[in-house]
């Protein structure tokens, strides 16, 4: 190259993907680039056409249509068009056209093919799609950290063995036996159809030599019967925390109603972040709503450290909302010291950000109370007005700040037995005004916490077949979906907020992630699916096919990046001891991250665009 | 324009039978495309020199640089920059303008050992300049002393092309509005930092190419047109 091409060289590596190549690649770009000139309107690419060079847009601005005239892409300075057609192979489908007097470098595809094999992170940002190159994009900054996520490793993947397993009517002695013989220690009963019971040593030593019980005692005689278990896709997280708080080394795993295996504490140790399961030990060791909020002063110092050791949004959000669950949990049950058995049953329930297990840094409180249709105010209500007063304050000490919105358990209305629940439900679906609209998307993220779990079944049980196929209300549901949109302008720039006190930043909570969560949601009633989770409803609604398993997957890598953004943004903002929000400025992103947050934000905005059509909200 | 063309290649023809073997005679060997050819199929080489002042008979061609055009597009990869050493020392004014030190220059070949790289790169081509006039005798100059013929080409001249461009919309073209940088800007073209002969000549490729853009002709217009303005 000659010298003197440094000026265009020095351009295209200040952007991505080109920013990680090495020089001399970039001297090869540069010695084989073309320079083009399109005038605004005209085409440079259209259907049919052989496309032979990638063009990265030096001045100016492309935008990519489908056949229908669909806009799919804005291009600006410094970005590449025609990447898709030249990988896919074949002509053209889509048609990019000059929205500006534009300059572009063409590079020939024999160079960028060159390019790609020789420089692994090159390539994987020109996979197909915005979602494919976030999610590689993802992997590559999470490098090296090496750790356990444990909200993405499934006990499944933890098995190492298949189970151990002696008929209920062996002798003790032949269990032993067995345990030395296979080296395990535990094994486990299956019955007919399900697990029925588990020994393990310590019974061995607790219930069998402490009792000095003969040997031909039978297995059934000292097993713990239905022991508790998880199945093969819960999480690792779980697991620690059922094993915690219920005291056990040993905890079986079924897949699919068998039985797959045993994980042990052994398994856990190599896990690490065990912060958490301690706080929630922790936590159930306090008497007081200030004692639970000293131990929850830790949840910043936990979240910081979790986002430095690369855990997810994901993982992080089930943490936080799980330790929220706990003191909550620990809340009634002094509330119950006080004030008594309750009179009739109820089931608390967590709604919003914690009801999806995707709590952050800063939340505040939303819940609400069912009970049981034998409930009767005048009997029944001082003990549970006094109840759920306890519990809410107590969520306020902790830090759960009283809902803005008042959707609380100690407010009258949401503290109502089943049936009034269900005559809400029914009037939020068949009536969907705006109230009712934004109450369905509090409520209906509800997740029991504490209580009769039987009664919120059956209440989502009346809601999910009230919904399911309800086109009406899921297209006003949809339509409510669309009124918060990614702050993307019409060149792909990102549009930050003017004025005020947050000037010039993104709102990554209203813009970015309440959009995904709200689509999700959509999917997943459509779906009539039970979850909860945003990344749960994806993957139901995209199994179900509510949702395209792309769009799907799109969604989940840009819900995973801004959320892992806002986190760390928090995490950043709590260490420099100032409140954690959801205000960001690009300015403090690289050049890369904001590429992503673009991305990210386009899938929401094409996702957006694809629910509109599909329930035609334009006539609403 | 069209006779005048025609002059340039009738010249060319004797040029070429009465000159010596040499890079000049190589360089009439190959004749550029026709004038009714259209443009994108049109070999033209971008070129730009920098010199101690307008009058090749006073004045010295400090460097050259150029860039093919062709099939609408500038040829990056092929674009070449060449000092050249001059015989006398040159004016204090003129390397601030170009940034040349003397120091640079003196290790430089001398212009007849450049000539052949831009014979061999022209051959073929019709050049293009901003403000040809300065090319076009500096370097019919230079072929005169080295070889004794002088260089007879059409240039395609943005400068001119421009000011056409501009006088079609009835604007009054104001001072400063046809140099290289003001026209680039016009078009929404890159300003680019570096200011030296092979930038320069990429820069009116590209100019050319955004002037050919805004030229409104159902067809793609031919050399002819293009050279015409």
């Amino acid at each position: 190259m000659d010298v003197e091409l440094i000026e265009i060289r020095d351009f295209i590596a200040a952007y991505h993907p080109f920013d990680m190549l090495p020089t001399e690649a970039l001297d090869t770009v540069a010695s084989n680039l073309e320079s083009r000139y399109i005038r605004k309107g005209r085409p440079l690419i259209e259907p049919g056409d052989t496309v032979d060079h990638v063009f990265i847009v030096r001045t100016g601005a492309l935008e990519t249509r489908d056949p229908a005239n669909e806009l799919l892409a804005r291009t600006g300075e410094g970005e590449t068009v025609g990447t898709i057609t030249l990988l896919r192979g074949g002509p053209a489908h889509n048609t990019i056209l000059a929205i500006e007097d534009s300059l572009l470098y063409a590079l020939p595809a024999e160079t960028f093919h060159d390019l790609r094999k020789r420089h692994k992170q090159f390539s994987y940002f020109f996979q197909p799609l915005g979602g494919e190159r976030l999610r590689t994009g993802r992997a590559v900054s999470n490098q090296g950290h090496g750790r356990l996520d444990l909200m993405a490793v499934h006990l499944g993947d933890m098995l190492r063995r298949a189970p151990v397993t002696i008929a209920p009517d062996a002798t003790i002695h032949a269990a032993a036996a067995r345990m030395a013989e296979e080296g395990v220690s535990c094994l486990l009963i299956p019955g007919e159809e399900k697990l029925i019971g588990i020994i393990t040593e310590r019974d061995l030593r607790n219930r069998v030599v402490a009792k000095a019980l003969p040997y031909e005692t039978p297995v059934s005689a000292v097993m713990t019967t239905n022991p508790v278990y998880l199945t093969t896709d819960d999480y690792l997280f779980d697991a620690m925390l059922l094993m915690s708080r219920h005291n056990i080394r040993h905890l079986p795993v079924l897949r699919e109603g068998a039985l797959a295996g045993v994980i042990t504490t052994t398994n856990l140790v190599q896990a690490q972040n065990t912060s958490a399961v301690y706080l929630v030990g922790d936590l159930y060791k306090r008497d007081t709503p200030e004692g639970m909020r000293d131990s929850l002063s830790m949840v910043p110092e936990l979240i910081l450290q979790l986002v430095e050791t690369g855990a997810s949004a994901h993982t992080i959000g089930h943490m936080i909302s799980t330790l929220s669950d706990a003191a909550t949990v620990r809340l009634m049950a002094l509330a119950e010291q006080t004030l008594g058995p309750p009179p009739v049953p109820f089931v608390w329930l967590a709604a919003g950000s914690q009801g999806r297990h995707e709590q952050t840094a800063r939340s505040d409180q939303d819940n609400c109370l069912v009970l049981d249709d034998s409930y009767n105010p005048e009997k029944h209500g001082e003990y549970f007005r006094a109840f759920t007063r306890m519990v809410c304050d107590g969520l306020n000490i902790c830090g759960y700040v009283y809902c803005p919105g008042e959707v609380m358990a100690m407010t009258d209305q949401w503290r109502q037995p089943l049936k009034t629940w269900k005559s809400y439900f029914a009037k939020w679906i068949d009536q969907p005004e705006p109230k009712a609209l934004m109450h369905a998307s509090v409520f209906f993220d509800m997740r029991p916490i504490f209580g009769n779990h039987g009664l919120f079944h059956d209440l989502r049980a009346f809601v999910l077949k009230k919904t399911q196929g309800k086109k009406i209300f899921l297209a006003y549901l949809a339509s409510n979906a669309l009124s918060r949109q990614p702050p993307l302008g019409f060149f792909r720039n990102l549009v930050l907020i003017r004025g005020g006190e947050h000037d010039n930043t993104l709102d990554l909570k209203h813009r970015g992630i309440v959009p995904i969560v709200d689509l999700a949601r959509v999917y997943a009633l459509d779906a009539g699916a039970e979850a909860v989770n945003t990344l749960d409803r994806l993957e139901i609604a995209r199994d179900k096919g509510s949702v395209s398993k792309d769009g799907a997957a799109d969604l989940r890598d840009a819900w995973d990046f801004i959320s892992t953004m806002r986190l760390r943004h928090q995490a950043l903002h709590i260490r420099e001891g100032k409140k954690a929000n959801n205000y960001v400025s690009p300015e403090l992103l690289s050049n890369f991250e904001r590429t992503q947050l673009k991305d990210a934000f386009s899938v929401v905005k094409t996702m957006q665009g694809a629910l509109a059509t599909a329930y035609q909200t334009g006539r609403m | 324009m069209l006779r005048h063309l025609l002059g340039f290649d009738v010249m060319r023809r004797l040029l070429w039978m009465s000159g010596k073997p040499g890079p000049l005679r190589d360089y009439y060997a190959v004749d550029y495309a026709t004038l009714d050819t259209p443009w994108p199929e049109v070999e033209f080489l971008a070129i730009d020199l920098e010199t101690t002042g307008l009058d090749p008979r006073h004045h010295e061609i400090l460097s050259v640089g150029f860039a093919p055009v062709h099939a609408g597009g500038v040829r990056l990869g092929q674009a070449r920059h060449f000092l050249v050493r001059p015989t006398r020392p040159i004016p204090e004014e003129t390397a601030v303008i170009h940034g040349l030190l003397d120091d640079h220059l003196e290790s430089a070949p001398p212009l007849a050992e450049v000539l052949p790289h831009v014979l061999r790169a022209m051959a073929g081509r019709v050049p293009l300049a901003h403000f040809s006039t300065v090319e076009q005798r500096f370097l019919s100059f230079a072929c005169k002393r080295v070889y004794g013929q002088p260089m007879v080409v059409p240039y395609v001249d943005t400068l001119r092309l421009e000011h056409r461009a501009q006088e079609r919309q009835q604007q009054a073209v104001v001072q400063g509005a046809l140099r290289l940088h003001a026209a680039r800007e016009r078009y929404g073209l890159p300003r680019y930092k570096a200011h030296n002969a092979m930038m320069d000549a990429i820069a009116a490729g590209e100019l050319f190419l955004a002037q050919v853009a805004h030229m409104d002709t159902k067809k793609p217009p031919r050399l002819d047109e293009v050279c015409q303005g």
